[in-house]
């Protein structure tokens, strides 16, 4: 850089117009509010809350969904044949997974965020996707499909950049 | 960390680098005022954050997402600073005291540097960070960011020479 070297002392030479008087004071008066909100729940952990909750809500109405096969393929022959004409032939109702597709159709960058109790910053993106669920009975060819809109939030750590 | 015990020194090191954080902000807000509250917000993130007083160069991060978050929520804001950059050909000018011509010829020359120079300039001529930490505040690798120190220099003494 010793090129540089008398353009770069003729820069240090200038020096910036000092900000405002009251910065400081407004910075200090924020600080002391924080202080004393310490204790208040934040917008940004609601948002999280609601985000497990509405996840939490997709996760219990698949499983119910599962039950309620499980209840079904778990019936004894007797209890088949008790609820069908004799001359009729039990239908197995076993559904297995058949497939799993999910398509993202929006993702947004949401900049930096600052989870509690971290050192460093992460990067939001939030994506939309739609998830379709598949199940194929393999004896009678029947199948069941189960679509859903679902949205996704990650924290993308920026360490190493 | 607790950092009501550590306020003071809080204040000290604002009161340190508060005039780079508010020469930083400029570069994307045309008014000082605008630029003072992007320094607020992001110090007082900074700090609620807990984040390492030394850790300048995540400071100086937070005050450049905090910009860029600003003109993104705010599209008249944002439309407002595009067409001030246009009519003025580049992006905003830094502020400076100036004491003689020649040093109103530098500040002029400093405008007239394309934006991702002379953000680089800033942070290191008058906030004195090293390369790794311009680097990591901008998310480019330790060269790029030498090499536009480096043009910027180049840049501004061609500018200077007698014609």
């Amino acid at each position: 850089m010793n090129d540089f070297g008398d353009i770069e002392s003729e820069l240090k030479k200038l020096r910036p117009a000092r900000p405002s008087a009251d910065l400081l004071q407004r910075i200090e008066n924020a600080i002391v509010d924080l202080s004393a909100e310490k204790r208040i729940i934040r917008p940004h952990q609601f948002r999280l809350h609601w985000l497990s909750f509405g996840a939490s809500l997709a996760a219990a109405a698949v499983v119910l969904l599962f039950l309620r096969f499980d209840f079904h393929t778990n019936m004894t022959p007797q209890n088949i044949a008790s609820q069908t004409p004799a001359a009729t032939k039990p239908v197995p109702t076993t559904f297995i997974p058949a497939g799993a597709t999910q398509v993202v159709y929006h993702m947004r960058d949401e900049g930096l965020y600052y989870p509690a109790d971290s050192e460093e910053p992460v990067r939001r993106v939030r994506s939309r996707t739609h998830e379709t669920l598949q199940w194929r009975n393999p004896t009678t060819g029947a199948s069941l499909q189960v679509s859903y809109p679902a949205e996704r939030v990650e924290f993308i750590p920026m360490s190493g950049q | 960390m607790d950092n009501v015990a550590t306020r003071e020194q809080w204040k000290t090191v604002f009161c340190e680098l508060a005039p780079g954080l508010v020469l930083f902000a400029r570069q994307w807000v045309r008014s000082s005022a605008d630029a003072e509250d992007i320094v607020q917000d992001a110090f007082v993130k900074f700090w609620r954050r807990h984040h390492k007083i030394d850790n300048r160069a995540l400071l100086y991060a937070t005050v450049r997402s905090t910009a860029l978050d600003l003109i993104r929520r705010d599209s008249r804001r944002a439309r407002r600073e595009i067409e001030a950059s246009a009519d003025a050909d580049q992006t905003i000018a830094p502020e400076f005291y100036t004491d003689d011509e020649s040093q109103r010829a530098l500040v002029s020359a400093l405008e007239r540097l394309p934006n991702e120079q002379r953000e680089v300039l800033v942070m290191k001529i008058w906030n004195e960070l090293t390369f790794a930490e311009i680097a990591q505040a901008l998310e480019i690798s330790q060269n790029t960011a030498a090499s536009r120190y480096r043009y910027a220099l180049t840049a501004l003494k061609k500018d200077l020479q007698p014609q």
